[in-house]
């Protein structure tokens, strides 16, 4: 018996002759036509991509760890708590995602909530909360979850002047509900501040972001000392250090994170980019420095091992919690509605590498099971082997202890 | 095709039709362009007001305009950092991102201007998923009742509701619909013809670009591996068969020498974890890291490649 072919050949006749071709294509199809060689003979050139550009990596590496230093003081182990009364009816419930934050990282720590609080604060410590605000209201971290945290910090002796709500950008934090009135005694701060009203043309006037002498006017919020510098210049453009505060080869740590917090938690949320995740270790792999959009094409995971790798994270982030409670399985880093979920689900650890591992995992069979095409290349996962020979997580999931509580 | 133009104020508008010939004529002609003008100005009027971007608050009772903000090309960044080379490799102008209030709820439009009707069609495809369409919007779409996903040609439009608990969908079709009408309609290439119907599994079908497109579908090298260029537009679907699940990408090429090419290039540059277990004159079959097939074949001016085929007997078939 023949085997049937598991697919049905196109066959040497292409369904399209040369004159349809040009009407399928239309004018892009008729100028191929005309400059077709010439434009091949050029893409020749241009369509190998160039080598991975060289970093500052052993610079971080030479630096000696402490007790606190990634993958923390829990390496490998993930712990998640699913309560489905957390969000229903779509809003969220303040007081069980309360009772899944401390059950949580009581499975995390093998103690309750207040007892786990010495294992890694103390109460002198300034603790900064690494919140990821896009989506605001859709897909960014839950507020309902940082109160659960800060109630927990302020409960255990520290001061809410000594808390930081932060991210990247000021604005973002804003728009995401946290505000001065939500938490008050709190420090709610943007690492930089971007004139929206320039990035978007309304205005010509730059003088609100951009000082006399050509810098922005955020550069004093980053340390000259503490960088991530990779082989890659930044766009040259006023847009782009708008956004980006330089637009060099370096990409500066906020002094928030050099000279001020003594430890953060990072709170990111459950959602993809592309064929990969945008969780804990992208939440601080471009959140903790300035002149990140050089990085994504070259480096992209990258980014999310080597910046991590620096003392200003690799020392003080002490605990990483992924925001299930609604996630988003296809259409990342950005907010799709459509393929948002009720997942009610949070994620303890304090190694991001095997947290971001396991919630990689779940999310490509949710993907799968979504019917989203999926590609499983070996590239998206390289990071967290790279992570593990760093030493700052364990990126095989043989090793991972993934617990439910 | 129309394209929006801004005004001093910053508003999208389009043109108004052209009433007069432009060289002098007799007063005959000139009164009668001036009658020609009235009309339109009248049927404009009696259309509503809805020719203008972004629509005035009046699509439904009580709204009220918010924050307006407008993107061009590489500034996308600062909107969709992190997700807009996909957007950038299919063709982006800009997009005008308007905000509506009605006490703490809030909706948001968002046009997107692509560089022409087949980019709107592949960032589309990108983000339709399965389409569940709402009716009463005149363009294609899906929808719940938290966002709208439309496409009308050169225009790929989000309507946003992120109040929690807030049923808005039939003031986001409102509003839809408005905007709709301020943006031409325009056809995009035949590209998905191009799939073999039998076997495709519906909704599967996307148009690629370039290499960001590609990956979504799978890593056949990295850079711009098939010489795509950002110009050139390959299809892809996926099929069910007794064999099982598996994908097929077509590259149509402007001629024979131009697909040789670029399949050269493709075996020259494939990817390392994909093993090449049988060559020929005009095409070869590899093997990947899930110890699936995959076949690449010229025929003529077009690459057809088979991907995710569970056995290399169906790769050299």
């Amino acid at each position: 018996m023949t085997k049937q072919r598991g697919y049905r050949s196109l066959g040497t006749a292409f369904p399209f002759k040369r004159r349809e071709f040009m009407k399928v294509g239309g004018a892009a199809g008729v100028g191929l036509l005309a400059s077709g060689r010439s434009l091949l003979a050029a893409q020749a050139q241009q369509a190998a991509p160039p080598p991975r550009p060289k970093t500052n990596i052993d610079e971080a590496l030479k630096v000696p760890r402490t007790k606190y230093s990634l993958p923390g003081l829990f390496p490998g182990k993930v712990a998640e708590v699913n309560d489905e009364k957390a969000m229903a009816d779509n809003v969220p419930n303040r007081d069980v995602i309360k009772a899944m934050f401390e059950s949580g990282l009581q499975t995390l720590t093998g103690k309750t909530a207040d007892a786990s609080f010495p294992l890694l604060f103390t109460a002198s410590d300034v603790v900064g909360i690494k919140v990821n605000p896009v989506g605001p209201g859709l897909i960014s971290t839950r507020i309902e979850l940082v109160e659960a945290v800060v109630d927990w910090l302020a409960r255990n002796g520290i001061p809410n002047k000594n808390i930081v709500i932060w991210d990247r950008f000021d604005y973002m934090l804003t728009d995401a509900g946290f505000t001065a009135e939500r938490f008050p005694g709190c420090r709610i701060e943007g690492l930089q501040t971007m004139d929206e009203a320039a990035a978007e043309g309304k205005t010509q006037d730059n003088s609100r972001w951009l000082r006399p002498d050509g810098t922005h006017v955020s550069t004093g919020n980053f340390d000259l000392d503490a960088y991530y510098w990779a082989d890659v210049e930044g766009p040259k453009d006023l847009a782009y250090l708008n956004q980006h505060v330089y637009n060099g080869k370096y990409s500066y740590f906020g002094k928030l994170l050099t000279k001020d917090l003594t430890k953060f938690i990072n709170i990111p949320v459950f959602k993809n980019t592309g064929n990969a995740i945008s969780m804990a270790t992208k939440n601080i792999g471009y959140g903790a420095v300035c002149n990140t959009n050089r990085l994504h094409a070259p480096l992209f995971l990258d980014v999310c091992v080597e910046v991590p790798a620096f003392p200003a994270v690799r020392d003080k982030m002490v605990l990483n919690i992924t925001d299930g409670l609604r996630a988003q399985y296809d259409g990342g880093p950005g907010p799709e509605a459509k393929f948002t979920y009720l997942y009610n689900t949070l994620f303890f650890a304090t190694d991001p590498f095997a947290l971001d591992l396991v919630c990689h995992n779940i999310l490509v069979e949710k993907r799968k099971s979504m019917g989203v095409r999926v590609n499983e290349h070996p590239k998206y996962t390289e990071y967290f082997r790279y992570a593990q020979k760093l030493g700052l997580g364990i990126g095989d999931p043989a090793v991972i202890q993934h617990v439910k509580s | 095709m129309t394209a929006l133009t801004d005004k001093a104020d910053g508003r999208f508008d389009f043109p108004m039709p052209a009433v007069n010939g432009g060289r002098a004529g007799t007063i005959e002609k000139l009164k009668l362009g001036r009658i020609l003008a009235a009309v339109l100005i009248l049927a404009a009027a009696v259309r509503g007001q809805g020719r203008e971007l972004p629509p005035a608050a009046d699509f439904a009772p009580d709204w009220s305009l918010g924050e307006k903000l407008v993107f061009v090309k590489g500034n996308l960044y600062d909107f969709i950092d992190g997700g807009a080379d996909l957007y950038l490799e299919f063709g982006f102008e800009r997009v005008l991102v308007q905000r509506y209030k009605k006490g703490e709820a809030e909706l948001t439009l968002e046009v997107y201007e692509m560089t022409d009707a087949d980019a709107a069609l592949g960032i589309y495809l990108m983000k339709c998923g399965v389409e569940t369409p709402v009716p009463d919007i005149p363009a294609r779409n899906t929808g719940e009742p938290a966002q709208l996903t439309i496409l009308k040609g050169r225009y790929f439009l989000h309507v946003n509701s992120f109040s929690p608990g807030a049923d808005l969908l039939s003031e986001m079709v409102l509003l839809a619909r408005r905007a709709l009408e301020a943006v031409a309609d325009e056809s995009h290439g035949r590209w998905l013809d191009l799939l073999p119907v039998e076997g495709l599994v519906p909704g599967s079908e996307r148009i690629v670009r370039g290499p960001n497109a590609l990956q979504s579908i799978y890593t056949l090298g990295e850079g711009d591996v098939l010489f795509l260029g950002g110009r050139l537009i390959a299809a892809a679907g996926d099929y069910r068969s007794e064999s099982g699940p598996w994908t097929l990408v077509i590259v149509p090429y402007p001629d024979e020498a131009a697909a040789s090419a670029a399949l050269s290039h493709l075996r020259a540059h494939l990817d390392s974890y994909l093993k090449v277990t049988d060559e020929r004159g005009d095409g070869f079959v590899f093997k990947d890291f899930k110890e699936k097939y995959g076949a690449v074949e010229r025929k003529g001016r077009v690459l057809e490649i088979r991907l995710n085929l569970s056995s290399a007997f169906d790769a050299l078939q």
